[in-house]
C-alpha cells in the first residue's frame, strides 16, 4: 500500500504517538492528511 | 473510538473515494488500536458510536507498521515516534492492526 498520493485519517493517542507526530511522518511519506486527531483511548 | 472521531470518520468516507483513504493510529497498545481499527472498517463494536453498523470496509495501519514506517522520513520517524517505539509492545500492536485489517477491510 503506497501512502503517496492517499488521503490520511490519523488517530492519535495521547499515550502513544500523538496526531501532530503522526500528521508529520505521513505528511513525509507524500499522503494528504484529511483529518488528525489525538484521543485518550482510555 | 469517541463519537466525534466516528463521526467525521463517516463524513470523509462519504466525501472521498474509500479506496484513497487510509486510516494512520498512533495507539498505545493492541487492544485500544484493534478495536480502532475495527471500528473503520467492520463499525462501532461497542454499538453506541455513528459507526455502529455501519462497514466502511477502511485500510487501518498503526505507524510502527514496517509498511508505513518504511515510506516515512527517517529523520522525521526518528524525531516523532522513535521514543515511544522502545517502550510500547510494537509486536503486539502490529500484529493485532495487521489482523483486524486482514478481517475487515474492504479497499
Amino acid at each position: 500500500m503506497e501512502l503517496k498520493g492517499k488521503k490520511a485519517i490519523i488517530l492519535g493517542d495521547r499515550d502513544g504517538i500523538p496526531g501532530p507526530a503522526l500528521e508529520a511522518c505521513i505528511r513525509s511519506a507524500g499522503a494528504e492528511v484529511v483529518f488528525a486527531s489525538t484521543e485518550c483511548f482510555v | 473510538m469517541d463519537m466525534e472521531n466516528q463521526r467525521r470518520v463517516k463524513e470523509l468516507a462519504e466525501k472521498y473515494p474509500k479506496e484513497d483513504l487510509v486510516v494512520i493510529l498512533g495507539g498505545a497498545e493492541a487492544e485500544a488500536s484493534g478495536l480502532a481499527a475495527e471500528t473503520v472498517s467492520n463499525g462501532d463494536p461497542a454499538w453506541a458510536g455513528p459507526l455502529a453498523g455501519v462497514q466502511l470496509g477502511l485500510k487501518a495501519y498503526h505507524i510502527f507498521e514496517p509498511e508505513i514506517k518504511e515510506q516515512v522520513d527517517p529523520a522525521v520517524y526518528e524525531e516523532q515516534v522513535s521514543l515511544m517505539e522502545m517502550v510500547l509492545d510494537v509486536d503486539a500492536i502490529v500484529q493485532e492492526v495487521r489482523s483486524i485489517r486482514e478481517q475487515y477491510a474492504a479497499w
